[in-house]
């Protein structure tokens, strides 16, 4: 009686959604098209310049629309942004679309990129992206300049993120007298439960972890769009095979991710449309240096990654299904080193650990997600197994991806994950946000839970973000993955690949890519 | 001497050895049993201890099956836990925590019981209007609850260290109620009988008289509930364990292996979650078994001569 009790409510909750579906379906004109899915959680914000994170930025591409955006093979598309022009080394000019509306009715302008910009400069998450811009200016109505304060090479990369939110909707203040332009982090702001974009879906019912309802923007501009969904139900299942179970038994049209253990399943199911991808999200434990005093000895760092059997977590856990990783930047990115190898032995490890005078080791706690990245507790069950044998002894939390950002924030445990997709495409963003001394200021270091400190990287990686000379900045890069690596700055694991999995029909293949962002706007359903 | 051959000739044993269901009820209850209490004499390698886990030995299948290795006798979990071991130390724990959890339910329920069913009045009514309430909630509900609230306010980490405790006191606590209504009912019948009378009479007090007369006159239906609660109080713990409110991975009891390999079950590693659930089944079934045949026996009224 009592084992079904979870999965039952899972059960009822999914028959609800498919029944809400078919009521829908039914009084809908006849082209009415709903994709029910189902992701591993919900985003935990409707502002898309709250957290920098995977889900903000899938939410971001349905309700909101950047100025340009990346195509499926990487090249530039033009979003609301129809053409640019480089004006000088510093300055890039944008022309924005006419007739663009926003979900408010209120028409889209110069003046809201200015007010985005703006408030971006002030989100702690995303100054750290845009220090190395100066200032946004509406030149008129549908032009708008960027300046840098040096010659920076990646402007357009940076105009992905770039979401224009409707200034007039988010200017004044909310019922409790706050701002309604403030972003506050886990918190109860008016951006965090309202939302004005451009965008193809508008936001109709929202009940946090349990379902997000959108549906299609009338007015929206983009009408040579071949995407033909009408309605989307959202619905977060955090166990993996339920999710699974539910796209197999009808309950859900598409779903991400596939857990690795079922991807031959699928992809040998007639019915299924899988698409994989190899990723560039890399995997790692950071320690905290200002937790634990051990953690200063460059040596236990050392120690530690030769402990981790990365190659094993990679082939047993996930299956295949990613990438050992000795580094950040993935195979391919300008600052992969490829001479940087992962490093597995174990009996080193233990030397090295004599070395530190921590052979009788030590304890630490540890905290990861359990929805966040794929099998990512089951990795950290792994992890403290592993560091079990040189004698490190680790109390293992994990949480909700809800619960663990909080928690990330604080650097609440010695040994947290974090796994990073770079957003620029360019390999200084990982160390930008990962490794460089965290500053509060530039926001440099924000995700840097391990507060490893290098001057020395910091120096290189400001040196980079000018560097026009392509080849030596490739090479400044190699040599900031080379330092990383010898101090053993964090623990690398893995790079993850990315999956998705359809009913047949779905056509997800056009629409998803390799920074993991489907365009669900652009979706086709057949008949 | 005398004593034995008295025990054995007795009629509960003349009983037992007369029906086959309960001597074998008896012989796997015994026998799970056994193995818990051997679990670290038995199990090639210590379960609880994650520096003898290697992720390269991970998802081995069952010995007979192609793939086996003859080391893991009933294959490994994801993380390369031996699933003999786990299961063993795993039957342990849910054993302890069933065990543990009737004592507290017994403890509770006796002293309750008899206080209301001796006193009476609105002793009685207190207690048992109490009993309903608590009886018009699930189990499972206080316990999930409860759990809950703990983790949330002490942390998962505090619980995790604490879970066994936890366990045992939720559990103990949601189910005192059948022990109360149980030893009650029969106190009422002893009351009225001459033999308090005549304690009374002679000047005892009515603690010793609950204690040294009563009591022991409703020990026969106290084995029978006990039995029962024991697999009842089982069940629950498995339950809360695969709802993540019970024991933690690293420590797993058989809901927790239970729960941990529900996530292969579609892709081919059945064994990690459906050997442990045959355990747990065979293990309540033969107690619950041994339960109706006890109540059964010492049941006056189903007695057949």
């Amino acid at each position: 009686m009592t084992f079904t009790l979870k999965s039952a409510a899972t059960g009822a909750l999914m028959a609800c959604a498919v029944a809400v579906g078919a009521d829908v379906a039914g009084v809908a004109p006849a082209d009415a098209k709903t994709l029910r899915m189902a992701y591993d959680a919900d985003p935990v914000s409707l502002d898309p310049q709250e957290q920098l994170s995977g889900g903000t930025l899938e939410m971001a591409h349905m309700v909101f629309d950047p100025l340009v955006r990346f195509t499926q093979d990487m090249a530039f598309e033009p979003r609301l942004a129809e053409s640019w022009e480089r004006i000088d080394d510093t300055t890039m000019r944008f022309h924005l679309r006419e007739g663009v509306t926003f979900h408010s009715g209120n028409p889209f302008t110069a003046e809201d990129v200015v007010f985005t910009f703006n408030r971006m400069k002030k989100s702690p998450d995303f100054k750290g992206l845009f220090e190395p811009f100066e200032a946004a200016k509406a030149i008129d109505d549908y032009t708008v300049d960027l300046i840098t304060t040096e010659p920076y090479p990646l402007v357009l990369n940076m105009a992905t993120y770039i979401f224009p939110m409707d200034k007039e909707f988010y200017t004044g203040t909310d019922e409790n007298g706050k701002p309604k332009d403030i972003i506050i982090k886990h918190g109860d702001a008016f951006a965090t439960s309202h939302e004005s974009g451009t965008g193809p879906f508008v936001v109709t019912a929202r009940e946090q972890g349990v379902r997000v309802e959108f549906t299609r923007f009338a007015d929206y501009w983009d009408t040579e769009s071949p995407g033909n969904v009408t309605e989307i139900i959202f619905t977060p299942i955090k166990e993996d095979p339920t999710r699974v179970a539910s796209l197999l038994s009808g309950g859900v049209d598409y779903i991400k991710p596939v857990p690795p253990n079922d991807l031959e399943r699928l992809g040998n199911d007639p019915n299924v449309n899988l698409v994989t991808m190899g990723g560039t999200r890399i995997i790692t434990l950071q320690m905290n240096q200002k937790r634990v005093e051990a953690f200063k000895d460059p040596r236990v760092r050392q120690a530690i990654v030769y402990a981790i059997n990365n190659a094993g977590i990679v082939d047993k856990i996930m299956k295949g299904f990613g990438t050992v990783a000795g580094q950040q930047s993935a195979p391919g990115m300008v600052g992969y080193n490829p001479d940087l190898t992962p490093r597995y032995d174990l009996a080193k490890a233990k030397a090295l650990m004599k070395e530190a005078g921590y052979e009788d080791g030590f304890s630490v706690t540890m905290m990861t997600p359990n929805n966040r990245y794929v099998n990512d507790a089951k990795i950290a069950e792994a992890v403290a197994a592993m560091l079990a044998r040189i004698n490190i002894k680790v109390d293992l939390t994990t949480l909700p991806k809800a619960q663990y950002w909080p928690e990330f924030d604080v650097r609440a445990a010695d040994i947290m994950m974090i796994g990073w997709h770079a957003d620029t495409e360019d390999s200084a963003n990982y160390t930008e946000f990962l490794t460089m001394t965290p500053n509060a200021d530039t926001g440099f270091g924000q995700y840097n839970a391990g507060n490893y400190s290098n001057p020395k990287v910091d120096e290189m990686i400001l040196q980079s973000q000018t560097m026009v000379d392509l080849e030596a900045r490739a090479a400044l890069l190699q040599d900031v993955e080379r330092i990383l690596y010898d101090d053993a700055a964090f623990v690398p694991l893995h790079w993850q690949n990315l999956s998705w999995a359809a009913r047949k029909g779905v056509h997800i293949e056009d629409i998803v890519n390799v920074m993991d962002f489907p365009y669900l706007g652009d979706l086709v359903i057949d008949d | 001497m005398s004593r034995l051959s008295a025990v054995l000739g007795s009629d509960f044993v003349y009983r037992f050895r007369r029906d086959p269901i309960a001597i074998v009820a008896f012989a796997v209850t015994a026998a799970f049993m056994l193995a818990a209490l051997l679990a670290p004499v038995l199990s090639p390698m210590n379960p609880h201890d994650p520096a003898q886990l290697d992720i390269m030995n991970s998802e081995i299948p069952p010995v007979w099956q192609s793939g086996g290795d003859p080391a893991f006798l009933l294959g490994t979990d994801d993380q390369g836990r031996d699933m003999l071991s786990a299961i063993l130390y795993g039957l342990r724990i849910s054993i302890t925590i069933g065990i543990f959890a009737v004592m507290v339910q017994m403890a509770l329920g006796i002293v309750i019981g008899l206080m209301s069913g001796y006193l009476g009045g609105k002793v009685d009514a207190f207690f048992m209007r109490l009993a309903d309430i608590q009886l018009a909630m699930s189990t499972l509900m206080l316990a999930i609850v409860a759990l809950a609230v703990f983790k949330a306010a002490f942390g998962a980490e505090l619980f995790s260290d604490m879970a066994i405790i936890m366990l045992v006191l939720v559990i103990g606590i949601a189910e005192w109620p059948q022990y109360a209504r149980t030893i009650r009912a029969s106190v009422l019948a002893e009351r009225k009988k001459e033999y308090v009378d005549a304690a009374r009479v002679i000047g005892l007090s009515a603690p010793t008289i609950m204690r040294r007369h009563i009591l022991p006159n409703t020990l026969s239906p106290l084995l029978v509930i006990s039995t029962v609660q024991v697999a009842n109080a089982i069940i629950s713990e498995a339950a809360l364990s695969f709802l993540g409110l019970g024991m933690p991975v690293t420590m797993p009891s058989l809901g927790s292996l239970i729960s941990a390999g529900f996530a292969y079950i579609f892709s081919g590693s059945w064994w990690i979650t459906t050997i442990p659930s045959i355990v747990l089944i065979v293990l309540i079934l033969s107690i619950n078994l041994l339960g109706d045949w006890l109540r059964d026996v010492l049941n006056p009224r189903l007695y057949k001569g």
